[in-house]
């Protein structure tokens, strides 16, 4: 078969699913192209960044996949202004050392070097500072979209406070590519403080009502830790209200790990009780403050999973399937209860793909 | 959607489920509803004033079938037009919608009517130590759900961001009459953010009847300073010069020498009225941190020639300063009779040009402006003071408020950082917005109201959504 995409550059990138083709467009033009040219011949398409966040939704099988991480130029960086503007595809880990030289960042997470803006945006996923700094969604100014008819669509702006039209831009935040590929972003900027500490603490919730708003407190099956940020005298004097033993910096913990991950969210009052339901040998992160249980298990285990979904709904939270293999995704539905206003959700999924090619199925209610 | 002009029809209706004197359509009442606090006048077909989430639900059903709008209206302080009634249709006010309940400290949320104001809110949060952050200068006046409409900013939103930030679920009225709850207390609901599109979206998508908001833990220390300066920009260099050496304060506030005199004229707080501006700054945290934070503030201020820097001594100190602030438009009326206050944003790094051409705008049309706005976040509110009485003027201010909003675009702005567009700015979207970009947000007004229920006319131009991209409605498309 002729390749319809014609000039388009094909990916190499290793890992990818199956599919007929795959391409990497190097400019907005071209990813508007390629989805023009998808959507004339109904060829469903999965939108890959790095490919670490792929564990998220129901599984798609595409017909194209649509590498981002040729979109990966930093169009503006303005120190002064705290804003940055870069493409979709570009890796944070770059964007991350490029910020240090003026103590600026993006606080996106990124526990992969291949994490690209936008699929950490798409998958909605924030960092552990947002006990202190809010959600990634924050920070996300404007956007420019292709949408899966292949349009180019700008909104929100480049300045740090802005109420001209509709928020477009949050609505891309964990929409998982289903509005469309995310081809630019303006991120705000948090200048980073001089000094920072992390401290061992006995209680974590006794450090969170102690310390004035941490950037983070967190529990791993190894203990609690109370991270700090600020100048010196103000993290050495807050560290001391709450531990004995601080060491200088951020030894942040990796990603709990496991054959299958569970992103497990409530109240942030529920969360000592969260950490209490996991089943023993699960390896977790828990954000105190904040309500979010990172967790990992070494086998399906869909029985403590699925009663640990069943609690979390009941008090408002939820239970996302964040990794695993394939049959896994057979068993279980990766998100559970549907939120409220699954039809408005599927009309405005219709309005940005009109032909449902763009990651199609992943959503909650298989929108 | 048509309007009705007088339907005794949907009168009678909204009279069955409210009472006759929630119903309101005599002239005085309908006059007295038919403007927020800017320029713009319409005229309300009724009045109703709504106790409940049933009650807005009968409402929107009952003009829904009538084909009369909706307008939803909090306390009327908004100064974009978007509670105006336009093209007539049924004000919905929510202002008795005032309950605030279940305060959670240990989540720190609280359940709110969307008539609650916004300072009763952190008044009555403040023995539990926490307040809700977003503070207009209208904050002992305006509601939370006129903040949620117009993602509402103030002061302090320069550390804390606007009212999206803090708004975590909403309970919303659709255009058919359906109750969606939207979000929750739990990080990260699943699907798509419709909470987030909600906010700011001045009542053209739903009517939110409850919103779960945030609150913030109050600083265990303050330290305000009021800086004065030989000009405004040197002011403004400061704010660029704070800014670009990584430090976020609470807020940063500028005032001109006319401002100030306005103010100081009838509020008597000491204010340096020789000096050319003064900048409010505040730094908020633990002691350790306040203190090293106004060192760096100070300094940065007299590097820019700042001529004096007054602390707050004590919370009343702190609190005139900020009264002299936020009564600042409530000041102008010595000035002139009417005036017409600008919502505009620049990037922070081009603060010092934009004042400079908002005078010479000023200069130019002959208006005076007076200057008042929050500097850190790079947001304008350049205030016209004239005489509405004399013709030509309010045309003549018009045109003026075009112009600030062309130059503010030019230097990389925007339209609005925290009053809305409503009717106001929606005939400049186009200086930001091209075709594909409005339609699309034609189509997202259009999912969620597609007979126009809900406020129409505002915040898109007119003729948003005729932009079919080359292509007949799609066909199999699936909705």
């Amino acid at each position: 078969m002729k390749n319809p995409f014609g000039t388009i550059p094909l990916a190499d990138t290793e890992g990818l699913p199956p599919a007929e083709i795959a391409l990497a467009p190097t400019s907005l033009p071209d990813a508007a192209r390629a989805l023009r040219t998808a959507t004339d011949r109904r060829m469903e398409v999965l939108i890959w960044g790095g490919g670490n966040h792929q564990g998220y939704g129901h599984r798609v099988y595409p017909d194209v996949v649509l590498v981002t991480t040729s979109l990966n130029r930093v169009a503006s960086w303005e120190p002064e202004d705290l804003t940055l503007v870069a493409e979709g595809g570009t890796p944070i880990a770059r964007v991350e050392e490029m910020l240090a030289e003026h103590r600026q960042t993006t606080l996106l997470p990124h526990h992969s070097p291949t994490s690209t803006i936008g699929g950490v945006l798409a998958a909605g996923l924030s960092g552990y500072h947002r006990h202190r700094y809010g959600p990634s969604r924050d920070r996300l100014l404007e956007t420019t979209v292709v949408t899966g008819d292949g349009r180019t669509v700008r909104s929100g702006g480049r300045v740090v406070k802005n109420v001209t039209g509709y928020d477009i831009p949050r609505l891309m935040v964990g929409a998982l590519g289903r509005l469309g590929l995310i081809g630019a972003v303006c991120l705000k900027l948090v200048p980073t403080p001089s000094a920072a500490v992390t401290v061992t603490v006995d209680d974590p919730a006794a450090a969170l009502a102690a310390l004035y708003r941490p950037l983070a407190v967190l529990s791993t099956p190894q203990g609690h830790r109370a991270f700090l940020w600020g100048t010196r005298a103000e993290v050495e004097s807050q560290a001391g209200r709450v531990g004995t033993e601080a060491e200088s910096g951020h030894a942040w913990p990796p990603p709990p790990s496991g054959m299958t991950a569970w992103s497990l969210r409530v109240p942030p009052s529920r969360l000592p009780e969260a950490i209490g339901r996991l089943p023993r040998s699960w390896d977790y992160v828990a954000q105190h403050g904040v309500g979010m249980v990172e967790c990992a298990a070494d086998r399906f285990d869909l029985g403590p999973a699925t009663e640990l979904r069943g609690w979390a709904e009941s008090v408002g939270g939820a239970m996302v399937l964040a990794g695993g293999p394939e049959a896994l995704y057979r068993q279980v539905d990766p998100w559970g209860a549907p939120p409220a206003g699954l039809d408005y959700q599927r009309r405005l999924s219709a309005e940005f793909d009109p032909y449902r090619i763009l990651n199609r199925g992943r959503l909650p209610g298989g929108i | 959607m048509v309007t009705a002009l007088r339907d005794t029809g949907l009168r009678d209706e909204l009279v069955r489920h409210l009472g006759a004197d929630r119903v309101m359509d005599s002239p005085l009442e309908r006059h007295l509803y038919a403007k927020d606090a800017g320029v713009y006048r319409g005229d309300p077909t009724l009045v109703v004033i709504i106790e409940s989430t049933e009650e807005a639900v009968a409402v929107v059903k009952a003009a829904r079938r009538h084909r009369v709008p909706v307008v939803a209206r909090g306390a009327g302080t908004g100064l974009s037009a978007g509670a105006v009634p336009e093209v007539g249709g049924v004000v919905l006010v929510t202002t008795r919608m005032n309950r605030i309940e279940d305060i959670d400290v240990e989540n720190r949320t609280a359940w709110v009517g969307p008539g609650v104001i916004n300072l009763d809110l952190s008044q009555t949060t403040t023995p539990y130590g926490l307040h809700f952050a977003p503070d207009p200068s209208s904050q002992s006046a305006c509601t939370v759900g006129g903040n949620i409409a117009c993602n509402s900013g103030g002061p302090h939103c320069l550390a804390e961001g606007s009212t999206v930030n803090h708004v975590l679920a909403l309970e919303v009225v659709t255009d058919i009459g359906e109750v969606l709850l939207l979000g929750g207390a739990a990080p990260d609901p699943i699907g798509l953010d419709l909470r987030g599109i909600m906010v700011g979206s001045e009542g053209t998508l739903g009517i939110v009847t409850r919103a779960l908001v945030k609150l913030t833990p109050n600083p265990p220390d303050v330290r305000t300073l009021a800086v004065a300066f030989p000009t405004i920009e040197d002011a403004a260099s400061t704010v660029s010069g704070i800014i670009a050496a990584g430090l976020i304060p609470a807020a940063l506030e500028i005032m001109d020498q006319l401002m100030m005199k306005a103010i100081e004229n009838w509020l008597h707080a000491g204010l340096p009225t020789q000096a050319g501006a003064l900048l409010l700054a505040e730094v908020t945290g633990v002691t350790e941190a306040v203190e090293a934070e106004a060192r760096i503030v100070t300094d940065i201020a007299r590097s820019n020639h700042a001529s004096s820097v007054q602390v707050a001594t004590s919370p009343e100190q702190r609190a005139i300063m900020w009264k002299s602030r936020k009564s600042a438009f409530g000041a102008v009326a010595q000035a002139a009779p009417d005036y017409y206050l600008h919502d505009t944003v620049v990037p922070r790094t081009r603060l010092v040009e934009a004042m400079r051409m908002v005078y010479e705008i000023g200069e130019r049309h002959g208006i005076t402006m007076m200057n008042v706005f929050h500097a850190g976040d790079g947001n304008l509110h350049p205030l016209m003071a004239f005489d509405a009485s004399r013709p030509g003027q309010l045309e003549k201010v018009k045109a003026a408020a075009d112009e600030l909003v062309q130059i503010c675009v030019e230097q990389g702005g925007v339209l609005s950082g925290e009053h809305g567009i409503g009717m106001e700015k929606r005939h400049l979207m186009p200086l930001l917005f091209s075709e594909v970009d409005l339609d699309a947000q034609a189509r997202l007004k259009e999912v969620f109201d597609a007979d126009g229920v809900f406020n129409p006319g505002k915040v898109l131009p007119e003729g948003s959504r005729c932009f079919d991209f080359g292509r007949p409605v799609p066909k199999g498309a699936w909705v």
